[in-house]
């Protein structure tokens, strides 16, 4: 008996081997195997990678309040050193917008005016859901953020993400209740902008680097840098005139935008519900529509 | 005589501290910091978490295991699917591989067995990005990756090191 045990050993050892060698090679094939089936856009994995991020974002939310904690704290005493001169700057400051605030509401009430005369059709009512940025792309091969907002929150595939002073991306994947925002800086994103002044549209062409370039101007176009750059509105799917950065070098080969989003202060970000009445599907798009009914109301 | 439930129990428990703490680690190398450009530059944590437990504990960071794990982190950081798992296979191979050189001797041969580990699994997942997306990504944050990996990686390496002799040390 005993020398068949170990006749069974000696035979069942390499067995061992090989299995865990197979099990190397397989799951390497495996994941070339996914790699190229990611560029097909698959639902499973899709659905998957989404029923993933839905799960985890609860638990990344609760990781980034420390985090959040620590740094507010920081930025407290940071503030502290600073809070005279701060002060003054605010004050002045606060003077001069509230002339701007005067002007402001002149002019929309101009606006508005000239809009009657002409019958124009207004533009469709943009509401604003607000989300909390759980994650980031901890690695330098794409540029994401990771949202503890989704569909059932009204959060759809293409809709325009922005922070306090400008355009930050858009929606690339939306979950049950986490979505993934492509930043703008994204090789993979392209935006329709336009130049604020000259009117000159372009495609905004995220490079992975911070400031990413302005392409398909018309060749007649002239721009210098400090030139406003904002949403252009085309495809349907942004709302049009949102701020997104200024022109900051302009040579022959490429002009970069620097953007108004702060990349390294994005807590909060407001996903904007936007539907052209007529261009998007209710069934795809009811949480759109289903909102911005509100002003047929 | 068959272990009780409650010692397989705290066996699988203990056996489990790899896998759990590499996770713990996915997770938090997609929490935003706040720090300027710090998220294209995050040290590669969960690479360097299977390169430690693919040498010291292998039967516990195993190949599906760290499969697994690649599948997870390109879930949390929206990279490829495929990307991170394949990277960290190659990583776990090339580690099992050589572990005889590593286990016992001085921490600096494991830091410098590290060292082109990483290095190389950096070009070949830029490569592969570039491939991926069919243009030139910049290496500069590639590289700067590389570098802080290599920079924090002593400092993991002795956490992990705790880990293991407090609770694996048996196992």
């Amino acid at each position: 008996m005993a020398p068949r045990q170990g006749t069974v050993f000696r035979l069942a050892w390499p067995l061992k081997t090989i299995l865990q060698r197979f099990a190397f090679l397989a799951l390497i094939s495996l994941s070339v195997a996914l790699l190229f089936l990611g560029k097909a856009n698959i639902g499973v994995i899709e659905s998957l990678r989404t029923t993933t991020t839905d799960i985890l974002s609860p638990v990344l939310t609760t990781i980034a309040q420390p985090v959040d904690a620590f740094h507010k704290a920081v930025a407290r005493v940071h503030k502290l050193t600073s809070l005279i001169d701060e002060n003054e700057r605010l004050r002045e400051e606060n003077a001069r917008l509230l002339k701007w605030q005067a002007v402001g509401r002149s002019l929309a009430q101009e606006n508005e005016n000239y809009r009657q005369l002409l019958n124009a059709l207004s533009d469709p009512l943009v509401l604003p859901i607000t989300a909390r940025v759980v994650g980031d792309s901890g690695g330098p091969f794409v540029r994401t953020l990771l949202l503890n907002a989704g569909s059932r929150d009204g959060v759809r595939v293409g809709q325009a993400v922005v922070a306090p002073l400008g355009l930050v991306g858009r929606i690339a994947e939306v979950g049950e209740r986490s979505a993934r925002v492509l930043l703008l800086t994204d090789l993979n994103s392209r935006i329709p902008v336009v130049l604020e002044r000259s009117r000159y549209k372009g495609i905004l062409v995220g490079d992975n680097s911070t400031s990413p370039r302005l392409e398909f101007l018309p060749t007649n176009a002239t721009v210098v840098p400090g030139d406003r750059v904002v949403t252009s509105g085309d495809g349907g799917m942004l709302p049009a005139g949102r701020p997104v950065g200024i022109v900051s070098s302009v040579d022959e080969r490429r002009i970069r935008v620097q953007t108004f989003a702060d990349w390294n202060r994005l807590e909060y970000v407001s996903v904007l519900r936007y539907d052209l009445p007529g261009m998007s599907n209710p069934d795809e798009n009811p949480g759109d529509l289903g909102e911005s009914r509100l002003d047929a109301k | 005589m068959t272990p009780t439930i409650a010692y397989q129990f705290n066996r699988f428990l203990r056996g489990s501290v790899p896998f759990a703490v590499t996770f713990l680690l996915a997770l938090l190398s997609v929490v935003p910091t706040g720090i300027g450009g710090f998220a294209a530059v995050t040290p590669s944590f969960v690479a360097m978490s299977v390169f430690y437990w693919s040498i010291h504990r292998p039967y516990l960071m195993n190949a599906p295991l760290v499969f697994i794990l690649g599948i997870l982190s390109d879930f949390l950081t929206g990279a490829p699917l495929g990307l991170s798992s394949l990277m960290l296979l190659l990583v776990h191979g090339v580690a099992l591989s050589q572990r005889r050189v590593f286990v016992g001797k001085t921490f600096l041969l494991t830091w410098f067995g590290y060292l082109l580990v990483a290095f190389g699994i950096a070009l070949l997942n830029w490569l592969i990005a570039c491939l991926y997306s069919l243009t030139l990504i910049p290496l500069a944050p590639v590289m700067m990756q590389f570098i802080l990996s290599l920079t924090v990686f002593p400092l993991l390496a002795w956490v992990f090191g705790m880990l293991q002799n407090n609770l694996l040390r048996h196992t």
